[in-house]
């Protein structure tokens, strides 16, 4: 050490030995003593008491020792840095360590070269979950804020990050879920109970001087204060990232910038919120409009306009629902015991949607539907049914116009709106007809058209020692209904009752075996399973009692009743697909950017290409995947 | 419109016949431009969703008036798996100055590459530009031997 080399006397050394003690005490962040302040950074030059008028060799010294005292600190800090971000905001002392260090000794780019590398070595990777590289993306932006104000190394720092996230199908996805749901049902850390839209909102209003993107119509005193807060770019920043004025920290902003544009944001916003409010057995969506005050704050109210629309269906859904069934005759309910074979509409709970505001919703045959909230009584066997649901319809002014959303969905699908695919029950269909009636009596001239398809059917099965409970989809209940006059079945014949095909059904009804209620042999015909209804004892009925009583729909794979963004996106591409391969066709090869800026130049028919160059790179993945076109040396070309 | 079969050196001999004379591309300006523009735009949808699978053409990088196209040898003709590759030049005014006579606005891209296509397989032998060729056409077999030994496959560049 350059100390020791000059032969100083005692006093750097003793000083030495107090920062390393001290070091060695908070190398842990979240250490107890992290809370101090550091020492340094409160006494910088108490520390030799015996000198009264120090000679200018001591002065000298005073500041080499200082700087280089700052300066061990710093990369201490910087080595660190990561797992510091990691437990931020507890280990915000040591991040306002590293800040007083970099001020003295300006060694930003030290910083920035360390932390992308730590990054790269420790974050990105595909062993990290999506989540986990947000969260820490967020708390980077955090806390960099402090030591950088103006965001010119957050720039730098966060340029990595968001590359490897743009890479990752479901991204976006993470994101809306990270702004949008407090519980964040996958946070893998378990974190905050709050979502990230309400804690930035929060923060925003503590600091009432910051507000998004207002920038341009601050008023004069305004802008002359803040002119007179004006500060030179710090000589690190990058003169191409344009200037320094409308560089403000905003996460929401560095977010959105992970993905290019706050459209696709909100696209994906509006298809979790489809399936959310889809998939609700009641009308409360008190959450699901505070998140979209917030999100209105924050992207404007005309992008958000159709999720709006969306939730003041739900709202008017419930004002008619409560309409409808006003129009009753009132049957006094305390009679109904379980066992009572009819059917009203009182457990009935219909949703329904402005489908033109709606994400395309998705027609799967394999999602059958079942309405009417009730008890049916059945004999022979020893289970009831209570059948509660929540089937979803779609009101259109025209009766078939809604239908259009079926075919909009996906190619390989195609319907006939007079051909219901799914049979339900009768008494169900009764009360969903009668249904329909009354709305059409109460909202001439428009008309329900039910999606039997989606919903929430909340049924209780009956057994000789217990009931239970379960949440399924339309088509399961209606599986299950069948038993009621029949033991067993063949999955042929199973299929037609229910109206779906048989290898949907064999699909489905692995629920119900699963649960222990249904069992599956294999009949004469191989292809032909026979279903039977387990019998008697409890050891075949164990999945029962220890399942819950509120199972999930049971949707793991692609059941998703709304359209992914993926889908949507992938239907928009192959319009594109035709251009891209047509220009291969007369250029032979081209390199990714020049595919980009010839379909911006000339597909500008409708839909106008509108795409990221990440979107379409991931595009071209998939074709070449498909061996449509090869990629060689960084040019797509077309497969021969 | 101009076309300049030759882009790579594929020039098949039988095409003369509809390579019409070279026109200034900066044409009158009367007419609009934006009309224009939309009637390629448009021509470029269609060829590109329902095109014929082998005619193809695309305008190049920055200028909707200057194409690139493709066409495939017909199957069952002696261009059968051969490639050719056309420059395509839109004059200002396209597509209402006729390029040649018995010229109509309704013909588009695919249309004169689809007529380019079939001309390859039945070229009008009796006014030819390569009289060789013409003399050649009669037998088949040793028509195909020399499309065979003239054709070079286009580079991918």
């Amino acid at each position: 050490m350059i100390i020791v080399g000059r032969g100083l006397g005692d006093v750097p050394f003793q000083f030495l030995h107090a920062l390393l003690a001290y070091l060695g005490d908070s190398i842990c962040p979240d250490s107890p003593s992290s809370g101090l302040k550091s020492p340094l950074a409160s006494h910088p030059s108490s520390f030799y008491p015996g000198v009264d008028t120090p000679s200018e060799g001591l002065i000298r010294w005073k500041l080499r020792l200082e700087y280089f005292a700052y300066e061990t600190l710093q990369d201490l800090r910087i080595a660190k840095l990561f797992d510091i971000i990691v437990d931020y905001p507890d280990s915000s002392p040591a991040i306002e360590d590293l800040k007083q260090c970099l001020d003295y000794t300006g060694q930003h780019s030290k910083l920035v070269d360390s932390f992308i590398s730590a990054l790269k070595y420790r974050l990105l990777t595909a062993g990290a979950s999506t989540n986990d590289i947000l969260h820490q993306y967020v708390s980077t932006i955090k806390a960099l804020k402090t030591i950088d104000p103006a965001g010119i190394f957050l720039e730098a720092v966060g340029e990595p990050i968001r590359e490897y996230l743009r890479g990752r199908k479901d991204t976006i996805k993470c994101i809306v879920t990270m702004l949008t749901d407090g519980s964040g049902g996958n946070a893998s850390s378990g974190s905050a109970g709050d979502s990230l839209l309400e804690e930035l909102n929060r923060d925003e209003e503590n600091q009432e001087n910051i507000d998004f993107d207002d920038d341009f119509n601050v008023d004069d005193k305004q802008a002359w204060l803040s002119a007179q807060r004006w500060e030179p770019d710090p000589v690190e920043a990058d003169p191409l990232k344009g200037s320094r004025n409308r560089r403000k920290v905003d996460i929401l902003g560095m977010i959105v910038g992970i993905i290019g544009s706050k459209d696709q944001l909100v696209n994906e916003y509006r298809v979790m919120l489809a399936e959310k409010l889809l998939n609700k057995s009641d009308y409360d969506i008190d959450s699901e409009i505070r998140t979209l005050e917030l999100l209105k704050i924050h992207f404007g109210e005309s992008s958000m306009q159709k999720c709006e629309i969306m939730l003041n269906d739900l709202i008017d859904s419930k004002r008619n629902n409560g309409n409808i069934k006003a129009t009753l005759p009132k049957t006094s309910q305390a009679g109904d015991e379980v066992g009572k074979a009819e059917f009203s509409l009182d457990a009935l709970d219909a949703t329904i949607i402005s489908s033109n505001f709606w994400p395309p919703i998705q027609w799967d045959g394999g999602l059958g539907w079942l309405a009417g909230n009730k008890e049916i009584a059945r004999t022979g066997w020893d289970f009831w049914y209570l059948i509660r649901e929540r089937p979803i319809f779609c009101a259109a002014n025209g009766p078939c116009k809604s239908w259009a959303i079926f075919f909009m969905s996906g190619a390989h699908y195609t319907i006939n709106p007079s051909d219901e695919p799914v049979i339900l029950p009768e008494l169900v269909d009764e009360v969903l007809s009668d249904y329909a009636k009354r709305f059409h009596e109460i909202k001439t001239p428009r008309k329900l058209i039910w999606k039997k398809n989606l919903g929430v059917v909340k049924l209780e099965l009956q057994f000789e020692d217990k009931a239970v409970q379960y949440n399924v989809t339309p088509l399961l209940a209606s599986i299950i209904m069948q038993f009621q006059d029949q033991t067993d079945w063949t999955s042929k014949d199973l299929a037609a009752a229910v109206g779906v095909p048989v290898d949907i059904l064999n699909r489905k009804i692995n629920y119900w075996i699963s649960k222990g209620v249904l069992s599956e042999s294999v009949g004469e015909d191989v292809n032909d399973h026979i279903f039977s209804l387990m019998e008697g004892s409890d050891s075949n009925r164990t999945g029962i009692h220890g399942a819950s009583n509120d199972e999930l729909m049971g949707d793991e794979d692609g059941d998703r009743s709304v359209a992914t963004i993926e889908d949507q996106l992938h239907k928009e591409m192959t319009v594109y697909e035709k251009f891209i391969m047509g220009m291969l066709t007369n250029f032979g090869s081209m390199a990714l950017d020049r595919i980009h800026n010839t379909l911006k130049m000339f597909c500008v028919a409708d839909p106008p290409y509108d795409k990221s160059l990440q979107q379409l790179q991931s595009f071209l993945a998939g074709l070449v995947s498909e061996e449509k076109i090869e990629l060689r040396d960084g040019m797509y070309i077309l497969k021969k | 419109m101009t076309m300049n079969g030759g882009y790579s050196d594929n020039t098949p001999t039988a095409t003369p016949a509809v390579v019409p004379a070279k026109q200034n591309v900066a044409a009158s300006k009367t007419v609009d431009t934006q009309s224009v523009l939309k009637r390629l735009q448009s021509e470029l949808m269609s060829l590109m969703m329902n095109g014929d699978p082998g005619i193809s053409a695309f305008p190049e990088e920055d200028n909707i008036f200057s194409w690139k196209g493709t066409i495939h040898g017909s199957k069952d003709t002696v261009f059968e798996g051969t490639e050719y590759k056309l420059s395509l030049t839109f004059p200002a005014d396209y597509p209402f100055k006729p390029p040649k006579d018995k010229w109509s606005s309704a013909y588009d891209v695919s249309t004169i590459l689809l007529s380019i296509q079939s001309l390859l397989g039945e070229p009008n032998t009796t006014s030819p530009l390569n009289t060789q060729a013409a003399a050649l056409w009669s037998n088949q077999e040793e028509y195909r031997k020399m499309v065979e030994k003239l054709y070079n496959k286009p580079s991918t560049t």
